[in-house]
């Protein structure tokens, strides 16, 4: 098409929004609050991925040995465990420091300890953070082969429990924004129709006089690209600043939460945003074009 | 120009429209579609345009198969083809001359060449005075030119009226003949169904009557009704 035709077909386009204003703003809304709240889950949901993430990290596997064995034998395997490639940081705990810092988690009541005598049940161990959260599991599974281990734990409970909150945040913001974007398409594809109806003269001397279906199609397709794409840019500009606005607060007010950074994440949201606003704007085209057919 | 053979339509309703339809049309005729309502005279015409398409025979139009005819070639028939209607079908909000315009701007023709041709057909049907009215503003024979307007501003070879003058009075109707007899006249194909006698008795151009869905009467200079004493 030449270019005095797409201006044609979005001054055609233009009309049909201008002679439904208030379905026009009310399409651009549903789509803006939709593809916002789908934006903020999002970013919530990386946000929380984030900071399970640096948790699980932070679990450290502990490596229990034998009250057998002797301590240089326990300092040459610390040794072992500081050379392999996943470990940040490996530490010897020995039974005495491990009392005392049981008394000191049990605090008032310590004194239930003192029943103990000089008796200490407690064994020495390997305290050892992985680099990865993921390489947790398996770095636990290789110490327990260590020589003079006798069993193994980390706190996996914890970190599971924490990856389903997660993972339930994520179905309920997707369930939420999947409900919300149907909304939207509902009603960006009811302004389309109305369109369509309010133009059935024009589309029929079209057809008659010779005008192509594309052209008869475009301008209710820059119809909805146009309700679909200034919901989206709405959408994308305030989840971006807000993110941004937001990440810079937390970083002075709550320092020690690992938040993602705004760059590249809140852009790449608001792009995304971006996409399925359009993409919401065709899809709605494409409901209404059998209509269009049958005028 | 316009050749059928063996065509019948029968409707999804069971209706037979048109039954072993023969017609040959030369270029440059002027052809009189008659008959009463129900005779098959609008369906005829829409094949022609492919706004229907025949249940059996073929339908060919300046040398296309138009029931074979691909749905995106459809709108290349169409440009060569203008039609007119018994309810003008103009649109309200736009003036005349936009009204008229619209046919080529949809076909992507340029804005200068516009100009040039919407004032050229404006002329010929009398309303070069006219072209910023609404056609709220004009008489129903005004508003019929117009649209006759609009039907032969892309240049067709061919003109296709139903009922052109079913709404007007006896003067505009009148006045709605000359002109598609002068269009004719300067080379352009020209079918129209009426039932309006005495324009076809005065026009003495070739009558094709037709009742029941079968081509009953094909005539040269001929008359409404059969004339028994020719």
């Amino acid at each position: 098409m030449r270019l005095r035709t797409w201006a044609f077909c979005l001054n055609e386009a233009n009309q049909n929004l201008m002679r439904n204003p208030v379905l026009a703003i009310a399409s651009v809304t549903t789509t803006a609050v939709s593809l916002l709240v789908l934006g903020v889950f999002l970013l919530l949901s990386v946000n929380v991925n984030a900071i399970a993430n640096s948790v699980e990290s932070q679990v450290a596997v502990r490596a229990f040995f034998a009250q057998s064995v002797p301590q240089s034998q326990e300092l040459q395997e610390l040794q072992t465990v500081r050379g392999w490639q996943e470990v940040r940081i490996a530490t010897l705990v020995t039974k005495a420091q491990a009392l005392a810092q049981l008394k000191k988690e049990f605090g008032d009541q310590a004194r239930v300890l003192d029943s103990l005598g000089s008796a200490n049940p407690l064994e020495d161990s390997l305290s050892v953070t992985a680099r990865q959260p993921q390489e947790v599991k398996g770095l636990a599974a290789r110490l327990s082969h260590l020589g003079g281990i006798v069993h193994t734990t980390y706190q996996s409970a914890v970190v599971s429990r924490l990856f389903a909150l997660i993972d339930g945040v994520r179905v309920v913001g997707l369930v939420i924004g999947i409900l919300l974007l149907i909304g939207s398409l509902l009603v960006i594809t009811n302004a389309i129709r109305l369109g369509m109806a309010a133009r059935r003269r024009e589309i029929a001397i079209m057809r008659l006089v010779g005008a192509t279906e594309s052209l008869v199609h475009w301008p209710f397709i820059l119809e909805g690209l146009i309700l679909g794409g200034i919901g989206a840019i709405v959408a994308s500009g305030l989840a971006f600043w807000s993110y941004v606005a937001a990440y810079r607060s937390a970083v002075h007010s709550l320092p020690f939460l690992p938040l993602v950074t705004p760059s590249p994440l809140a852009r790449d949201i608001a792009l995304l945003l971006l996409v399925l606003g359009i993409l919401l704007g065709a899809i709605g085209f494409r409901i209404s074009v059998r209509r269009l057919a049958r005028i | 120009m316009i050749s059928l053979r063996k065509v019948t339509k029968v409707f999804p309703n069971g209706v037979t429209a048109l039954q072993d339809v023969e017609l040959e049309i030369g270029k440059g005729e002027f052809v009189f579609l008659v008959g009463p309502s129900g005779a098959g005279k609008t369906t005829l015409l829409r094949l022609l345009f492919r706004e229907e398409v025949s249940t059996s025979g073929s339908v060919i139009v300046n040398g296309h198969d138009v029931g074979r005819m691909r749905p995106r070639q459809i709108p290349y028939l169409r440009r060569q083809i203008g039609v007119v209607f018994q309810d003008f079908r103009l649109l309200p909000q736009r003036n005349v001359a936009e009204n008229i315009a619209f046919a080529l701007r949809v076909i992507e023709v340029h804005p200068r060449e516009i100009k040039r041709r919407v004032a050229q057909v404006l002329d010929l049907v009398g309303l070069s005075d006219r072209g910023l009215a609404l056609p709220a503003q004009l008489s129903g024979g005004e508003q019929q030119r117009v649209a006759l307007a609009r039907a032969m501003v892309s240049r067709p070879v061919m003109l296709l009226a139903d009922e052109p003058t079913g709404n007007l009075d006896p003067q505009n109707a009148q006045d709605m003949m000359r002109i598609m007899l002068e269009i004719n006249r300067l080379g352009t194909t020209v079918v129209m169904a009426t039932h309006a006698a005495h324009l076809v008795d005065r026009a003495r151009q070739r009558v094709v009557a037709m009742g029941d869905g079968v081509i009953q009467r094909d005539e040269l200079a001929a008359a409404y009704h059969v004339e028994v004493n020719r």
